[in-house]
């Protein structure tokens, strides 16, 4: 075929419609809520968290405002099936990053516009293992949470199936579970992986789990296999909480207000909050009134907005009495290990988020390191391929053109290592000022010892697989990926700045939920993590409504699990799969 | 194959993970971070001066990869690379519009030079030059680098971030210009865009190995082995962008509405082409040809990964 | 000699029937088919009556059925069972397969369930038809690049070839056991009152009913060659297209991927030709049949090996069945070749 029938592809340019894929559109028109009235909830930031708590809210009949500092994209329209042309999916704005081993921030991480990071991250959807919750109980590194993976695991269940999640039915690593959806095709990398693996006698999960569509879920059609996941699945079939959960919000009568940044929460008499002021999107300030606020910002953002918050009686930020907002930031050790192979990979085909193993995930006595790493399939294309060969072989002028030639004989697969909390990894505020003059977040990273040799060994380890797989040549780029913490939760309000539910310790209207209360990071994606966190935060929420509506004090009882506040056409799909062990071993 | 055919390419015990910032004579990140506020303090930033182009240019250097079966240079084509007649934008109809849209305007609106001075151009074009070297491409095929560097320039688009131990990327720009014309000098007592290729990147694997001869005031201000991430990072977004680098490596290009079919052993799609290597190798006596680490054999400024992959 | 007799005295009752029946919906179905499966449709009924052996035939509607079940649900399985109706082809084929099964055991489950299971299995293979081309027309392009689609999209014609074994259900109820040529009167006056149709007794040809056949000839008793060669042309249509896009999905990587695409228009010709010329029915049917049988028998061993050749081999033995080269899917392919076969053995009017 020359073309498609009828001629190349247009779009349809209806006023008024907002698409959000090539058949799901939202349909309603949003609930507009006066500046001046008191809303029951202010969610700063429509990402992974802040979209679940906008739709659980809503769902359960509050007033729900959510701000958002990028755009409210109109997928057809705004993004586009190119890596360089998806440059306005990151948050470009500037931080200052530094430290021994300064972080790259910006397109690795954290999104602008609504749907956040989920919208560009690659769907890779592992739960943590029980052994997470205990870090420093089992291990002696780190710190515990104050939740167990079984007060969550409802929720990664629940969760699971709104996304949904495509996987094995049968999944072995931590707490052994099913998924929802059927697992994908492998294509050229996860062959690599599967092929080193199975070699080596290392168990892998072929084809998931991954928040990508294995089969039609409503208006959301099943995957293409096309390898644009970072750059915004533009088929809808990867989930972003801008296609799961923010139509059904808006539905339920939620307000969106994008391209409006949040300069500073405002505190009130009584130590409470009482709502936030931001910059509209011509640039003027404004306020929204709040019973509630609960910043959803991510682990750069969040910090950074509680101590540009500070006033009288807060010098040191919002929240910020144990003195923890900004500290224990934490990123994932991300290298990329690269195998030169005979045969072609292509490895821009299929979703870079495919296959992995955990095997390596807990701590091993035989190891000099404590906790682990996880193996995963990455699918760089080329612009972010170049970059990796001109870091992993040094390569540039003739030796880059020529090891690009080669692009489609290169397998690429990706570290995930835990990396401990750290209280000299921090979110400060820099001197410099952004287009709003806000001061920017300056970020500080430093490896400690542990890290280092988890990361040696890890980046060995792949490279054996890799071998095993049969690669003629292997080279690795040091890299990190997901950032959190800075933010964390805990029990004891001296060294922690929100409690379980993520309900700061100091001023009690006032919550933070998102990846920046995570008190360790495991070796699994936390996108899962953080969209089960906003669903435990909602339940407990909605739970608290009347205390909520009378501004009494909260129980900081646990709610009960509400499997009733799903998006629309969430049940009645899915393959028979293992749901989970009743015990709690361990 | 045994296992000592393989290049593992291992990672340096000690060296890597404890300073990836500073070579010995560089201050540390917080004494530059100091530096440089004071050097921005008027908020302008100087375009770096350089030696006027000469009148006596002595036109375009023969500099073209050899073909190793036969010994000659290869000629200059207008689709280098192992995918002969594979056309990503022969496929424009099935891509959407929006994205359509965006890469032809890539291809087709070159945007002009607003940001770099004549001289900065001129010597920027040196430069991208070898950093990506396109003689093997025809004049017409050749891809308009520094333009798009320019653009991002001119436009202040930043990757939403900056080293501590950088200015802000306008000015890293300058000053790196600066630095090389000053190596140029101390190495040639040539400008830059006056030396033959390979001097030309001779001046460049000094910076690459973290290692330059000069330029040692302005090495205090930023970070070497950064700047030439910077710098490279910039060349690669603009040409591995184009569509002419995706036929030349094979790849796919848009992909949306339709996807990929064939996920197996490689395989082309209907519309690709299948994989026809050709031996070359770079033209004799390329520095830029062996592959050295960068920052130096030390690996003391080994840099961090800058792309989102997982 | 009595053979010939029957034949005869059986063509009389036939054809006087045609003629009590050839008004109404029949002579409006007339004017618009050829003649030939006319007149085969409307004595459609006293000619599988004729036919004798339904144990056989209720166990190859109750093995296709069990293997397009298998099959619908790994492919339904790809494709996530993400609505309700998905399940709906895998419960109806596997009661279908039960049922045909069962059937060949107990004549009142032949005659009164598998009519019916195999009624409600056609109808949701033409909704399930409908439901793929509805999900071709969702993915992203939709029909407009139907090549890509429809390899990747849900297979279209997959339950149509559900709907195949639907049909040789419904055969089966209509036919008689073979133990019923040895039966005396009252026995079979006993099933001819346990049958729906009134009168049906009447039609049955008792003359024959106490010579000693073989199994060969009771398949010969069956009169209906036509309908089952249809049904083993579009059998093999059906399969034939789904290898036909498979296999180019893996680009014909091996030269052997082309046969069942040789195979398939020659057994469709064969099988259609079967409807006007007996020639080809005792020629060319048997033998290309033949042929498809062999070729599902070989497509299976190769799908088997390149399941086994995948990364990870029959260490991920559930994955690789469920990504790897269908293995059901060249049986399938032989079923078609093995009714065409059917088809050929069975006898035909002219």
């Amino acid at each position: 075929m020359k073309e498609p029938l009828l001629g190349s592809f247009k779009a349809k340019p209806e006023p008024g419609e907002h698409r959000l894929g090539p058949i799901q559109e939202i349909h309603v028109p949003m609930r507009k809520y006066s500046q001046d009235e008191e809303v029951d909830f202010c969610i700063v930031g429509v990402g992974s968290a802040g979209g679940v708590l906008l739709q659980r809210l809503a769902r359960a009949g509050f007033r729900v405002v959510g701000l958002e500092a990028g755009p409210f994209w109109n997928t057809e329209r705004d993004w586009v099936s190119d890596e360089a042309g998806s440059y306005k999916l990151y948050w470009n704005d500037l931080r200052i990053t530094g430290g021994k081993n300064p972080l790259a921030l910006g397109a690795n991480n954290s999104g602008h516009g609504v749907g956040g990071g989920s919208v560009h991250w690659a769907g890779f959807t592992p739960r943590f293992h029980p052994s997470d919750f205990r870090v420093c109980s089992r291990d002696g590194v780190g710190v515990d949470w104050p939740i167990s993976y079984w007060d969550l695991k409802p929720y990664y269940a629940l969760l699971e199936k709104e996304m949904p999640v495509a996987g094995p039915a049968y999944y072995p690593w931590g707490d052994p579970h099913g998924y929802t959806y059927g697992p994908h095709p492998t294509a050229g990398v996860s062959n690599v992986l599967v092929n080193g693996c199975t070699r080596l006698g290392i168990g892998v999960s072929i084809g998931g789990p991954v928040a990508i569509n294995s089969g039609s879920h409503a208006d959301r059609p099943h995957c293409i296999y096309r390898g644009f996941c970072i750059q915004g699945c533009k088929v809808g079939a990867k989930q972003s909480t801008l296609v799961s959960h923010v139509p059904d919000a808006i539905n339920y009568g939620a307000e969106i207000r994008d391209n409006c940044m949040v300069s500073r929460i405002e505190m009130g008499p009584q130590g409470r909050v009482t709502g936030v002021t931001y910059y509209d999107p011509d640039k003027k300030e404004a306020r929204q009134k709040a019973r509630v606020v609960i910043v959803c910002g991510y682990a750069i953002e969040t910090p950074r907005l509680l101590l540009n918050s500070a006033c009288p009686g807060w010098e040191q930020g919002l929240a910020n009495s144990s003195g923890t907002v900004g500290k224990y930031l934490m990123a994932q050790a991300g290298n990329v290990v690269m195998g030169r192979f005979d045969e072609l990979i292509r490895m821009y085909k299929g979703p870079p988020a495919n296959s992995l193993t955990e095997e390596f995930y807990e701590t091993d006595p035989k190891h000099d390191f404590a906790r682990g790493f996880a193996v995963q399939t990455v699918g760089p294309l080329p612009i972010a391929f170049a970059k990796q060969m001109m870091v992993a072989k040094g390569a540039w002028g003739w030796g880059l053109r020529r090891v690009m030639m080669d692009y489609n004989h290169w397998a690429p697969l990706g570290v995930l290592g835990e990396i401990l909390p750290w209280e000299d990894n921090t979110v400060t505020l820099a001197e410099e000022k952004d287009q709003f003059g806000l001061p920017v977040a300056r970020v500080t990273f430093n490896l400690h010892d542990n890290d280092r040799k988890l990361i040696n060994f890890a980046t060995k380890k792949v490279e054996d697989i890799l071998i095993a797989a049969g690669a003629r040549e292997v080279v690795q780029e040091q890299r990190y990926a997901h950032l959190v913490g800075a933010c964390r939760m805990g029990s004891d309000p001296k060294t922690s700045v929100v409690d379980g539910f993520g309900q700061s310790h100091d001023i009690p209207n006032l919550f933070v939920c998102d990846g920046s209360i995570l008190p360790t990071q495991g070796s699994a994606n936390p996108g899962l993590t953080i969209q089960a966190l906003a669903a435990r935060t909602a339940d407990y929420l909605i739970s608290e409504r009347e205390n909520i509506l009378e501004g009494r004090p909260f129980s900081r009882i646990s709610p009960p699990v509400r499997h009733d506040l799903s998006p629309e056409g969430t049940s009645g799909r899915g393959v028979p799969r293992l749901k989970g062990t009743a015990l709690k071993v361990k | 194959m045994s296992a000592a055919d393989f290049n593992p390419n291992p990672i340096p015990e000690q060296g890597v993970y404890s300073s990836a910032v500073a070579p010995a004579k560089e201050p540390g990140p917080t004494s530059a971070g100091n530096k440089l506020k004071s050097n921005r303090i008027d908020g302008i930033i100087r375009p770096a001066t350089f030696e006027e182009p000469g009148t006596d240019d002595e036109g375009p250097v023969e500099n073209l990869p050899v073909d190793v079966k036969i010994g000659q240079p290869l000629k200059s084509r207008a689709q280098p690379g192992y995918y002969p007649g594979y056309n990503t934008l022969s496929q424009q109809k099935f891509w959407d519009e929006a994205t359509r849209k965006v890469v032809l305007s890539r291809v087709n609106e070159v945007p002009p030079i607003r940001f770099f001075t004549p001289p900065e151009h001129k010597l920027m074009l040196a430069i991208c030059a070898r950093l990506l070297p396109q003689d093997d491409r025809d004049k017409e095929h050749k891809i308009p680098i520094v333009n798009y560097i320019d653009d991002r320039l001119y436009h202040d688009r930043i990757e939403g971030y900056r080293f501590e131990d950088m200015p802000p990327d306008r000015e890293a720009h300058r000053l790196g210009l600066e630095a090389i014309e000053a190596i140029a000098h101390k190495m040639y007592g040539h400008s830059f865009v006056k030396l033959g290729p390979l001097e030309q990147e001779q001046v460049l694997q000094t910076i690459h190995d973290g290692n330059p001869p000069a330029g040692e005031e302005i090495w205090q201000r930023m970070s070497v082995v950064r700047y030439w991430t910077l710098l490279m990072q910039d060349a690669i977004e603009a040409y591995y962008a184009h569509p002419y680098a995706w036929d030349e490596i094979g790849f796919g290009g848009p992909a949306y509405p339709r996807g990929y079919l064939r996920q197996q052993n490689g395989m082309a799609e209907p519309w690709e082409k299948d994989e026809q290597p050709y031996p070359w190798n770079a033209p004799p006596g390329s520095p830029s040809a062996g592959y050295k680490p960068l920052g130096g054999a030390s690996g003391k400024q080994t840099p961090v990964g800058q792309e989102g992959t997982h | 000699m009595a053979q010939a007799l029957s034949n005869e005295k059986r063509r009389r009752l036939a054809g006087g029937t045609v003629e009590n029946r050839s008004s109404g919906l029949a002579g409006l179905i007339e004017e618009t088919l050829p003649k030939a499966i006319i007149r085969d449709t409307t004595i459609v009924e006293q000619h599988i009556r004729e036919g004798q052996f339904q144990r056989s035939l209720a166990l190859v509607t109750g093995f296709s059925s069990l293997l397009g079940g298998l099959e619908v649900a790994y492919e339904h399985y790809r494709g996530s069972y993400s609505q309700r109706i998905m399940y709906t082809p895998v419960v109806l084929s596997g009661l279908l397969a039960l049922v045909g099964i069962w059937g060949a055991f107990n004549r009142r489950v032949a005659r009164r369930l598998l009519p019916v299971v195999s009624g409600v299995m056609g109808l949701d293979a033409v909704v399930g038809f409908i439901f793929h081309v509805r999900g071709i027309a969702r993915k992203p392009g939709g029909w407009r690049i139907p090549v890509f689609n429809l390899i990747m999209g849900p297979p279209v014609l997959a339950p149509l070839l559900l709907a195949i074994s639907g049909f040789l259900g419904m055969v089966t109820a209509f036919l008689r056991q073979e133990e019923d040529l040895g039966l005396d009167r009252q026995t079979t006056q006993s099933y001819g009152s346990s049958n729906a149709k009134p009168n049906s007794s009447r039609l049955t040809p008792w003359g024959v009913s106490h010579e000693a056949l073989t199994l060969e000839q009771d398949i010969r008793e069956g009169y209906f060659q036509r309908g089952m060669a249809l049904a083993a042309a579009l059998s093999a249509l059906c399969s034939g297209f789904e290898a036909l896009y498979s296999h180019y999905k893996n680009n014909y990587k091996y030269k052997i991927q082309w046969t069942p695409i040789v195979l398939t228009p020659l057994l469709f010709a064969a099988g259609i030709g079967t409807i006007w010329s007996r020639k080809i029915a005792h020629t060319l049917l048997p033998i290309i049949s033949v042929l498809a049988i062999l070729n599902g028998a070989v497509g299976a061993f190769f799908h088997l090996r390149g399941i086994l050749r995948r990364p990870g081999g029959a260490k991920h033995p559930i994955y690789n069945i469920l990504y790897g080269a269908p293995i059901l899917a060249p049986l399938l392919f032989a079923a078609s070749g093995f009714m065409g076969l059917l088809a050929s053995l069975l006898r035909r009017r002219d």
